[in-house]
């Protein structure tokens, strides 16, 4: 018995850890009921995806119809879990009560969990319009601002200069604090335009900053179509792939990943 | 104290595992779950824990583990050179359990359109996705604390005019 229970606790721990959620300070809520509702969150939201959890959500929904971050959170788990019915159905709830707080985060799993990139360009920029000046907000797992998300999805489109543009502009701002992978995305859309030398500067930039085997694997792909030496890169990039320092995330696939057997064609 | 801790942690849990429950949920224990249905599911494909104890492919820092990693789906799946009626657009998800051994079952297909409602695409071409799906034998057993457990694991297959571009997550 102490076994089994040394297992729940650990299995719980593990479910709670990877499901944590923002807190909301409930004693701001002036209604009763949407205090209550907002507590019910709170709690709730760290068993995300328990049928307990979903049913205590439901409770806050019913005693606060307007508090949107109870049916951002019910969502979540149908995304987490490719029920995507589901999650835009709860989702389009939560950013029609709030858009200011909900478009930037429907964008962002629009984009990363289904590759949707003009749904989410058409929500990043619909953001942009409530906030046209500057700050959007950074992506749920937090590597990118979202104007840089913004810039992926339409190097995904195609829209090459576009992306770099956008990016280019946004890390000219001095507000803006680098992402991950920034310096490596600006390199990519470069080397995809046959702009070498500004690729190869902006792979520079991001081994300074955060050095990957993507990262490493491109400024190799660089040298060998100049002629260069690039063995030593390609080795390089293998060895950091395998010791772990590569583009990975929990969820899905980062875009612009690169993995072993590529490099390993090299 | 001690006791009393490990106890209000596991409240939750223990209420999930109780085989029967005063009022019956509208939702599954965990959001996701998948009942064995004799119509659909290998009745020679077993959990290796069983259902309470069933992972999320994303409850660990390891995330998607198939053998020669994603691109190695994406190179059988090129290989196959599927097309379809050249207007559908749409994304195809096709979620499964790979068990301790890392076997795959209990296949469900949800298919839905670019704003995200539900559309059947023909059935030649969700038939072949979910005959691909099933040919797949790379996926990796996940370990917990020294044992090898089961877990869901899901593929979605995005789908412009008529071929998949992209396999996701």
């Amino acid at each position: 018995m102490e076994k089994f229970q040394k297992y729940c606790l650990s299995l719980l721990l593990i479910v709670v850890y990877s499901n944590l959620q923002s807190q909301v300070n409930c004693n701001a809520m002036e209604d009763e009921d949407c205090k209550k509702a907002c507590e019910l969150y709170n709690y709730w939201g760290d068993y995300q995806g328990f049928s307990e959890s979903q049913e205590n959500l439901d409770k806050a929904i019913e005693l606060c119809p307007n508090f949107s971050n109870a049916y951002m959170e019910k969502a979540v788990p149908y995304l987490k879990r490719g029920d995507f019915i589901t999650w835009k159905i709860l989702v389009d709830k939560a950013v029609a009560l709030e858009p200011k707080k909900h478009l930037g985060y429907r964008g962002w799993c629009r984009y990363q969990f289904l590759r949707d990139y003009k749904g989410a360009i058409a929500d990043i920029e619909a953001l942009e319009k409530i906030y046209p000046t500057g700050y959007l907000g950074y992506s749920a797992n937090g590597d990118y601002e979202l104007h840089i998300a913004k810039a992926l999805c339409y190097s995904a489109l195609g829209q090459k200069e576009k992306a770099v543009s956008i990016i280019e502009n946004q890390l000219a701002d001095k507000a803006h604090n680098t992402g991950f992978y920034d310096y490596y995305q600006l390199g990519v859309t470069y080397f995809e335009l046959g702009k070498y030398d500004k690729a190869l500067e902006n792979f520079e930039k991001q081994s300074k900053l955060n050095d990957f085997a993507e990262n490493i694997y491109f400024k190799s792909k660089v040298a060998k179509i100049r002629n260069k030496d690039y063995l030593d890169l390609k080795k390089l990039a293998l060895k950091s792939y395998d010791e772990g320092k590569t583009m990975k995330e929990g969820y899905t696939h980062y875009f612009n990943k690169v993995y072993r057997a590529q490099i390993d064609e090299l | 104290m001690k006791n009393l801790l490990l106890l209000i942690l596991l409240i939750p849990l223990f209420t999930n595992c109780q085989t029967e429950k005063a009022a019956v949920s509208k939702y599954p224990a965990h959001v996701g779950d998948i009942k064995f249905d004799e119509k659909l599911d290998d009745p020679d494909f077993k959990r290796c824990l069983g259902e309470k104890f069933t992972f999320q492919y994303y409850n660990d820092s390891k995330g998607f583990q198939y053998k020669g990693e994603k691109i190695e789906i994406e190179k059988k799946l090129k290989s196959l050179d599927l097309e379809n009626d050249k207007n559908s657009n749409g994304y195809i998800t096709i979620r499964f359990l790979v068990n301790c051994e890392g076997k795959t079952g209990m296949f469900r297909v949800q298919q839905m359109n670019e704003e995200y409602k539900e559309q059947a695409f023909e059935k030649s071409l969700s038939d072949q996705l979910l005959s691909f799906t099933k040919s797949l034998n790379g996926w990796v057993p996940k370990e917990y604390d020294g044992k090898k457990v089961d877990y869901y694991q899901y593929l979605t297959y995005k789908i412009e005019n008529g071929k998949v571009s992209e396999i996701l997550p």
